[in-house]
């Protein structure tokens, strides 16, 4: 998702609470020593998959973040909505399970015009929703029809699909404004989750107090704040599934407290587990910790239209300057990686082989040399409290090279406000995936010509752009390779961003939780999902 | 004046207090950067997709006229749409209110449960063992953050010895309460050291006066001596030290809710802040003034009951 993962509205403490915090750092550590107190040194466990054969029943306790905010998907933009939406529509293709592609969901197969414009899509037979009414095409027109024009949410990913049309009950056909290679990864964002033609009958309103959809489970009860309890749907479509009785998503804001719930049997899975306890969880008894690869990547982001910032070798000197491998071992504690592309890691034509910018002092040092500022200069370098500690960072090893870096910290809620405004010099912030394609990323981070300004870094070079466009709109997949490859080349040649690092996506699960796995772009079927006894 | 009187003028003065807040709370709220628009779209809030939803929701409009809509609203009791929720701002609160009350009610008993048997013991054993420990130990409590005290509960008595739920509201009457036992005991460890300092310096003085002297004198029991003429009369201060402590405790929901994933008022504030839904922070703050006017009414009319010297006016 985007900017700051929208599973985590970091709160914010009164200023009741932040007395209290003041009132004793003692007590801070205190608690934080005590949680950790669990801790051992011994690596993390990966996602555990199960060759046993699943067992029917159970009701999984799933602790989050934060509560879901609504059951429309054309609405939906938070995290906590999105994958808890995901559980009850599904769309034409869905995302691959390593995140670098899509697969064949509702719909079976496509074939695509000569021209490239037009796409005609073929529904799998005998799928019904929770209702047990067939799904058809017009279903699918409508859905797609309605995501395409709403207003706020996600919709704006349809934005190159020019009609949706329905000939035959089981045929969907879609024309695009252009040659549009993303399409596949566009329909398998939930915001073209599929729900019956108009509601069924019934208003927008009345239809999402209890959707129905074709997903593998439906809503059972919404306490706000609380709880949300999806049930399985008995009608259906993949035999035998989903394992599980009911999924109850409880809302814990609170890392120490969700840990707490595993610890205590109250959940079965939680997510983003505070970092001191990840390392533990493989020697708690019953417990484990997922550790999946996600598409976040985080980057510094020079703002050109500070002068310094418009000198690629200052930029250049910047990203030598800083030591990625450090960053992630103090503050990751080890899990991530550096980032050695311009493209998060999850997506398709990610080029692991990328060299990437690598830390290198005396380089750093001989392109600040032949920059325009070649004795350094004053910097203030804009963050929040949740990346703190990578500014304090980036000051010190900038310092060797004359770069004196002052920190400006707002509030994460204010960091992107200030950035769209380009009130900053030098700024950090992070981005993951919506889709499985990165054409949205490209467009976002590389693209001056459009609406986000490169990142809001004022970057705009006409070749980047050419090769962002090329890359979206070729649909042989052997060309794009060669553009992405290119692309991301290119960008370490002339640093839009500087590339820092690659964060997982972790949670914490008791032993009795198999086959839950989690895609880069952070969906989780929970489908395949089953308890033992 | 007589105390029906004074009752009515107290919930009169209720109404510019209100109005007052509306205005800068209506007001303080938009000089937060940003906008309900961007906070919702992301980064890929585009300029016209931002003012596309600025006009769905109104917030196009100059601030007066949207001040003007909002206060139109209210004095029909409609308090607005959550812009993220899409539910009206009164349901949220009436879906959320109960287990801030709850809260704040359980902290206060625990806090009267714990004070009244400590100062009466601290007071009746001055300079002893018994005293030195009631005005040491309930420190603990006052140092240490409400969020780590709360932790803590969990760690022993949900985790450990697995009495209480770790978080949530529970399902049921039976369900709230066990929910409510740890965050109410945690309140009541934060606020009871400063009553049970009040009430035993307040019985001490008690204690020592001569009405009590007469009394003890008349050869009435010491246990009705301690209770009836110096803990009545102790009360007073103590119950006002309490009620600022709840006044104060109103907003600090916001801690304790997040510790026990409690789905109150306060953890509704906290996610309507971060995401901008001015409607709400609106709604709820009203709510949390109203409260705290009430509380300390409450605490006035309760101080007045107990000293008859004290009189409406």
């Amino acid at each position: 998702m985007s900017t700051k993962p929208r599973n985590s509205p970091r709160p914010r403490l009164s200023a009741m609470g932040r007395q209290l915090l003041g009132r004793t750092a003692v007590a801070l550590l205190l608690s934080t020593g005590l949680i950790a107190a669990w801790a051992s040194s011994s690596s993390s466990s990966p996602a555990r998959t199960s060759s046993a054969a699943p067992v029917h029943g159970g009701h999984l306790v799933f602790a989050r973040i934060a509560d879901i905010e609504t059951l429309d998907p054309t609405v939906a933009v938070d995290n906590p909505s999105i994958w808890a939406d995901e559980q009850i529509y599904q769309t034409l293709y869905t995302v691959a399970a390593n995140g670098r592609g899509t697969v064949p969901w509702l719909a079976t197969g496509f074939r695509v015009s000569a021209n490239k414009l037009t796409w005609t899509f073929t529904l799998r037979s005998g799928i019904e929703f929770s209702n047990g009414q067939p799904l058809t095409s017009a279903d699918v027109k409508f859905s797609i029809d309605r995501a395409r024009t709403s207003k706020s949410g996600l919709g704006y990913i349809d934005a190159n699909i020019a009609s949706v049309s329905a000939p035959s009950p089981h045929t969907v056909v879609i024309k695009t404004v252009r040659p549009w290679a993303p399409l596949l990864a566009d329909l398998a964002l939930y915001v073209n989750g599929i729900v019956p033609n108009h509601f069924g009958g019934t208003s927008a309103t009345a239809f999402f107090q209890h959707p129905v959809a074709t997903g593998p489970f439906e809503l059972g009860t919404w306490v706000h704040g609380q709880s949300l309890t999806l049930v399985r749907n008995p009608h259906y479509w993949q035999p035998g599934k989903p394992y599980l009785d009911s999924v109850e998503f409880t809302v814990v804001p609170n890392a120490n407290s969700r840990l707490l719930t595993l610890e205590g049997h109250q959940a079965q899975i939680v997510d983003a587990p505070p970092a001191p306890s990840v390392a533990s969880l493989k020697s708690m008894p019953g417990f484990f910790a997922g550790i999946f690869p996600s598409t976040e990547i985080v980057v510094a982001l020079p703002n050109e239209h500070f002068a310094p910032m418009a000198d690629v070798h200052v930029r250049e000197a910047i990203a030598y300057a800083i030591n990625q491998n450090a960053i992630v071992k103090a503050i990751l504690l080890g899990r991530g990686s550096r980032a050695n592309s311009i493209l998060p890691s999850g997506v398709p034509y990610y080029n692991a082989a990328n060299p990437g910018i690598k830390f290198n002092l005396a380089k750093a040092k001989s392109e600040l040399a032949a920059s325009h500022y070649p004795h350094g200069f004053k910097l203030t370098f804009l963050s929040d409290s949740d990346y703190a500690e990578v500014a304090e960072v980036v000051q010190q090893e900038l310092a060797p090279l004359g770069i004196k870096v002052s920190i400006s910290t707002v509030p994460s809620s204010d960091l992107f406000v200030e950035q769209q405004q380009f009130n900053y010099q030098l700024s950090i912030d992070n981005w993951t995936m919506d889709i499985s394609d990165p054409s949205e990323y490209a467009t976002y981070a590389l693209d001056g010509t459009g609406g986000s300004y490169s990142f809001f870094t004022n970057y705009n070079n006409a070749h980047m752009t050419s090769l962002v466009e090329q890359a979206a709109t070729t649909l042989n997949t052997t060309q794009r390779a060669r553009l992405y490859n290119e692309l991301q080349t290119f960008a370490d040649q002339q640093l839009p961003q500087i590339p820092l690092y690659y964060a997982p996506l972790i949670y914490g699960a008791s032993q009795k939780v198999h086959n839950f796995t989690v895609t880069p772009l952070g969906n989780y079927p929970l489908q395949n999902v089953w308890l033992s006894k | 004046m007589t105390k029906t009187g004074y009752l009515l003028r107290r919930l009169a003065y209720l109404v510019p207090t209100v109005v007052a807040i509306t205005v800068l709370v209506f007001f303080m709220i938009h000089l937060i950067p940003g906008n309900p628009a961007s906070a919702m779209l992301g980064p890929r809030a585009t300029p016209t997709r931002v003012a596309a939803l600025d006009r769905l929701w109104g917030l196009n409009r100059p601030l007066l006229s949207q001040y003007w809509l909002f206060m139109d609203r209210l004095v029909h009791g409609n308090l607005g749409t959550s812009l993220f929720l899409h539910i009206p701002v009164t349901t949220l609160i009436a879906q959320r209110i109960g287990p801030t009350l709850l809260l704040l009610t359980g902290g206060t008993v625990f806090t009267i449960l714990i004070t009244v048997p400590l100062a009466a013991a601290a007071a009746t054993h001055k300079g002893g063992a018994i005293d030195q420990l009631v005005r040491i130990v309930p420190l603990i409590g006052l140092s240490m953050p409400a969020f780590w005290m709360g932790i803590i509960l969990l760690l022993v008595f949900a985790v450990k010895v697995p009495i209480f739920p770790v978080a949530g509201f529970g399902v049921g009457v039976s369900g709230h309460l066990l929910s409510i036992v740890l965050p109410a005991l945690t309140v009541a460890f934060a606020i009871a050291p400063l009553t049970i300092r009040s009430l035993r310096t307040a019985m001490l003085e008690a204690l020592t006066s001569e009405y009590v002297v007469t009394a003890r004198g008349k050869r009435i029991s010491e246990a009705r001596v301690v209770v009836r003429h110096g803990m009545r009369n102790a009360l007073p201060p103590a119950v006002s030290v309490l009620g600022v402590n709840i006044g104060w405790l109103v907003g600090g929901t916001v801690v304790i809710e997040q510790v026990f994933s409690l789905p109150g008022l306060g953890s509704l504030m906290l996610s309507s802040i971060y995401n901008k839904d001015f409607p709400v922070v609106q709604g709820v703050t009203l709510v949390f003034a109203g409260l705290v006017v009430l509380v300390n009414l409450g605490t006035d009319i309760f101080f007045a009951l107990l000293d008859p010297r004290v009189t409406f006016e």
